[in-house]
């Protein structure tokens, strides 16, 4: 037998509501309910003997089956004693295999705490069509960080969440062009050209790291 | 027994090599001709049988196959960041720095292609005690001079700075104070003057961040360039 309570009443049962929170009208319906509830909180839940026997004498034709006493016996703890002798030259042979692992392993680099910070770039090309910045940032992919037009025209910007550390960068215009940022320091790129220098720096931890 | 570690000890030694040669191929595969590839790991070999840094030599690698740079370009580029980053570890040791660090070597190489003399890049390599570091001294240079402040300039503002017992905060704030100043309207060598006299004033007063320079805006970010954090 279920009784279908006022959606108020339910959520007063779920302590979403508070009884002086009800409607006037429905304070009875409720206070009913709530003393409904406690009296059921409050009733020890006894099982027929019947159900008893029947669970018991499942878990003891259970626990006589092979399968699981393997499974018992498979994933029971247990205590091991192992002594380990170690030689010198084996604790610096992995010290040497960890180091040298450390240094060469692709994608090993120590991880900082440092979070990403993130630069907001802007670039006035009035005539582009389509702007990029690429960098050592995101290894000079071209197509890694297209700009977006502003409301202001001729004026491009995008915003990079950038490692610490300095990152020379430029801006490609309409796929073909390199273009220096004119309002960042510049270097010789090795190949005719110049590259714009961006020193990512933290503030976090009263210290800042080029 | 010594002998035997001894060899599987070189053997790591080698597989690692073999392993930074095969990363060396893999970062470059599909960006460059592989005569260039071949050419570049070459030039990588012999930095690191140097003790030098190899990813510069790769991002460089990586950066003239982006640009459409023909080979032979890329590859005498690779070349002069080789010999930009040996001229920065020999003027290092020169100095009595230790070359193990290669942050320190690329930063160094850094500051020397920024227009900074080698001698004068390891002095203030070599000036940068505690609580200063030396690669980011050599970075706040490099970047002064890319800014178009004069090298001897340049040296004199990082040296004054440290020698004035400015924070290393303040000493990194100096090219953004510079970059300020420049928007501004000043010349660079103006604005690293006016960052020489704030020192001045504030020698020994170990001045905060910013205060170098006290017509500039320091915590704003450059012009063209903002810097957030993440919100």
């Amino acid at each position: 037998m279920t009784e279908q309570y006022h959606p108020l009443i339910k959520q007063l049962l779920d302590g979403e509501l508070a009884l002086a929170e009800l409607p006037p009208g429905l304070r009875a319906e409720g206070e009913r309910a709530l003393q409904l509830l406690a009296a059921v909180d409050r009733t020890p839940v006894v099982l027929p003997a019947a159900v008893d026997q029947r669970v018991m004498a499942q878990v003891r034709r259970r626990s006589s089956s092979p399968v699981g006493r393997a499974w018992r016996w498979l994933v029971r703890a247990r205590d091991l004693d192992i002594r380990v002798r170690v030689r010198p030259w084996v604790v610096g042979l992995a010290a040497a295999a960890v180091l040298a692992l450390a240094v060469v392993w692709p994608g090993s680099e120590v991880a900082t705490s440092h979070a990403p910070v993130y630069v907001r770039f802007i670039f006035y090309a009035p005539s582009a069509h389509s702007v990029t910045i690429a960098g050592s940032f995101n290894q000079w992919d071209p197509g890694a960080a297209p700009l977006v037009p502003t409301a202001t025209p001729g004026i491009w910007t995008t915003t990079l969440a950038l490692p610490l550390g300095q990152h020379q960068y430029a801006f490609l215009v309409d796929g073909e062009r390199w273009v220096v940022d004119p309002t960042a320091p510049s270097v010789d790129d090795g190949f005719g050209q110049h590259n714009s220098v961006v020193a990512v720096t933290s503030q976090d931890g009263g210290g800042r790291a080029l | 027994m010594r002998t035997v570690g001894l060899v599987v000890l070189l053997a790591v030694a080698l597989a690692g090599r073999i392993l930074a040669q095969g990363d060396v191929a893999a970062r470059l595969g599909g960006r460059l001709p592989p005569a260039v590839v071949t050419a570049v790991r070459q030039l990588a070999d012999s930095a690191a049988a140097r003790g030098l840094p190899v990813d510069p030599l790769v991002d460089k690698a990586i950066e003239g196959g982006a640009k459409g740079v023909p080979g032979e370009r890329v590859v005498a580029a690779v070349r002069v960041v080789l010999n930009r980053l040996g001229q920065a570890a020999t003027a290092l040791r020169a100095a009595g720095l230790p070359t193990s660090d290669p942050d320190v070597i690329e930063a160094a190489a850094f500051a020397i292609s920024a227009g900074l003399d080698a001698r004068a890049a390891a002095e203030l390599a070599r000036r940068s005690r505690a609580p200063y570091s030396p690669a980011a001294t050599l970075r706040v240079a490099g970047t002064l001079a890319a800014l178009g402040v004069p090298a001897t300039e340049t040296v004199q503002v990082v040296q004054q700075a440290i020698a004035g017992g400015q924070s290393p905060g303040a000493l990194l704030n100096l090219p953004q104070e510079v970059e300020a100043s420049v928007a501004r309207g000043a010349s660079p060598a103006a604005a690293a003057a006016g960052l020489g006299q704030g020192q001045g004033r504030g020698q020994g007063q170990g001045l905060g961040q910013g205060q170098g320079l006290p017509s500039s805006s320091p915590h704003g970010p450059p012009p063209g360039k903002g810097q957030s954090h993440k919100p």
